[in-house]
């Protein structure tokens, strides 16, 4: 459950991320490709975007993955993001710098490196490092986001339109200029302007060109994280089923094995409902017991997991303490829960059979 | 209160006609007690004496409000008990009662101190008070140094003070012991008995023993002996010349 709930928390947190950055933004893209997928589209789209009302200024972008998928990859994989920067003074999900500075223009071979990418890259400001073959100074390091730009490499534009350019096949590697390539445009929108109203302008009136505002991202993405929530959500009601019979089962076996005490106990004064709190209590208490084995088994499952997904840049499980209390609770409520029935029979038992009890 | 119960109030418990049957099968009926009626003075010592089935355990347990009687009354300190509600009885048990079992039934996790300070908490006391109430008796019983012993560190005659402790704890108008020395030895178990007279006679306190042993029935003023569920032979009847009708 840990672990689910780990994947679950850090794919959530991605979403929320997401929504955050795309909230003030419209996505524009050739066709209407996902980010990392997107078919290149000439630079010179920038000013029909541009041209839009309501939109501020047009940012090209280049996103492409870090490196070529070898397997299908849960979440998101490692990206390298190119920008011309047009759009920095206007940005307003905010990133912080762990280490080193924020791209400027001029910043040739210069790379921006997200926490999670650190390790797998063996990043440090001042560093070379390798990137597709290249090789590139480190000038900066994000702080964690939890969310997107931790498994980005962010550089300038031109550089990453040379390492698009090489991806491409030899057909169209020959046919297109590095220069004019480009795999997304992101229009930010003024203030008092509905991001969404204008991504639907965008995709209206220019033609081959699909945008996609916020809500339509959160659309798109709901119903894929929709899926892993349902997943979750079926995963959880069968752990509360076996959690629930085991804890049934411990409470029904502690009662039988305690039938002689509870004679006593029923014999010197104890009301029902004194032997339904004692019983409850412990069954409480078997809950937490257990809910903070399984919160440390799943801290240590999704550690290794982590510490193995880090060499690749993906790091699946996220064991926030939200994650971590509600787990302990849930834990606890299926004990008090699954103990209420066993509870309520020993409150039943007659004391005079419970005392000839052996 | 009835007439009679009135002009008894130096009885603490009064039995009248009382019937208990178990069912065993569909129409098989096992009858306990067949109508038994008896008085025990306050303050006294009873011994309930009578071959195995003769129906004294459950006699001992109807008045102890650890059973249901199929017919009859059950008078204690002047009040009717018998058809109190069944929420009622655990209170009841707890202030006015105290047990000691055959085998002492102590609860075998908890220190002689928390076996005894639990009686006191049923009762309503709080935690700290139940603790200091507990410590004091099981000083009076000796045991003031094996407080905190469990129940597997304690020898067979400190586990019956230990239960001596606990049905006393309370201050209880009564207390039923069911055979109370029958894993005893006979020198602890006259230490037993011993101790058992002295708590009668320094604080009042009324004992009603179920036992075979006769050492123990010698030890009470008022002996009882019953067979096949009916009273056959009560001494205080032939002391007072009670008009009891003994079956």
């Amino acid at each position: 459950m840990i672990a689910m709930g780990s994947m679950a928390e850090k794919l959530t947190l991605l979403v929320d991320g997401g929504i955050e950055y795309y909230k003030d933004k419209a996505i524009v893209s050739e066709g209407g490709g996902m980010a990392f997928m997107a078919s290149p589209m000439s630079k010179d789209r920038i000013k029909e975007v541009e041209s839009i009302d309501g939109v501020k200024v047009a940012q090209a972008e280049i996103n492409m993955l870090l490196e070529d998928l070898e397997a299908v990859n849960f979440g998101q994989p490692p990206m390298i993001v190119g920008t011309d920067l047009r759009g920095q003074e206007y940005e307003s999900f905010e990133i912080t710098f762990a280490k080193g500075r924020d791209l400027k223009e001029g910043d040739h071979k210069k790379v921006i490196v997200g926490s999670d990418l650190v390790n797998k890259l063996d990043a440090k400001v001042g560093k070379r490092i390798k990137i597709r073959g290249e090789k590139f100074e480190v000038i900066g390091i994000l702080e964690k986001t939890l969310t997107g730009p931790d498994l980005t490499v962010v550089m300038l534009l031109a550089d990453a339109q040379e390492l698009y350019h090489k991806t491409l096949p030899d057909v169209l590697r020959k046919e297109l200029k590095a220069e004019d390539l480009v795999t997304g445009i992101t229009a930010f929108v003024d203030e008092d302007h509905d991001p969404d109203k204008v991504a639907k302008t965008i995709g209206k009136e220019i033609e081959g060109l699909s945008a996609m505002g916020p809500k339509a991202f959160q659309d798109q993405i709901g119903s894929a994280v929709g899926v892993f929530s349902a997943i979750i959500t079926l995963i959880g009601l069968v752990a509360l089923m076996v959690g629930g019979l085991s804890v049934v089962n411990t409470m029904s076996m502690s009662i039988a094995e305690r039938t002689k005490e509870i004679g006593i106990r029923k014999a010197i004064g104890a009301s029902s409902f004194k032997i339904i709190r004692q019983f409850l209590m412990e069954s409480g208490v078997i809950g937490i017991i257990g809910g903070l084995i399984g919160l440390g088994l799943g801290i240590a499952f999704t550690s290794v997991a982590n510490a193995a997904g880090n060499e690749s840049g993906t790091a699946l499980f996220l064991v926030t303490p939200r994650l971590a209390i509600s787990a302990v609770l849930f834990a606890l409520i299926l004990g008090i829960i699954g103990g209420f029935f066993p509870a309520w029979r020993a409150s039943r038992l007659n004391p005079v059979e419970a005392l000839r009890y052996e | 209160m009835s007439d009679a119960m009135e002009g008894n109030l130096n009885q603490i418990v009064e039995v009248i006609d009382l019937h208990k049957s178990y069912r065993l099968g569909k129409n098989n009926f096992v009858h306990a007690l067949r109508g038994t009626s008896l008085s025990i003075k306050k303050g006294g010592m009873t011994a309930i004496m009578g071959p195995s089935g003769s129906g004294k355990s459950t006699l001992m347990h109807i008045i102890g409000l650890l059973d249901t009687l199929s017919k009859g009354e059950v008078w204690l300190a002047g009040n009717r008990i018998d058809n109190l509600p069944k929420k009622k009885l655990p209170k009841l048990r707890a202030s006015k009662m105290g047990f000691i079992f055959q085998g002492f039934n102590l609860i075998p996790t908890l220190t002689a101190l928390e076996n005894v300070a639990l009686a006191a908490e049923y009762k309503g006391l709080s935690r700290k008070e139940s603790a200091k109430l507990a410590r004091e008796r099981l000083d009076v019983v000796g045991l003031g140094d094996r407080i905190r012993h469990r129940q597997s560190e304690l020898s067979g005659g400190e586990q019956h003070r230990v239960a001596i402790a606990r049905a006393l704890v309370n201050k209880p108008d009564i207390v039923l012991g069911d055979e109370p020395t029958g894993d005893l030895d006979t020198e602890t178990s006259r230490e037993i008995i011993q101790m058992m007279k002295e708590v009668n006679m320094t604080t009042g306190t009324t004992f009603v023993l179920v036992t075979h042993d006769p050492e123990v029935a010698d030890s009470c003023d008022h002996q009882i002996q019953m067979r096949d569920g009916s009273i056959v032979d009560d001494s205080a009847s032939k002391i007072d010349g009670s008009t009891k009708t003994l079956s």
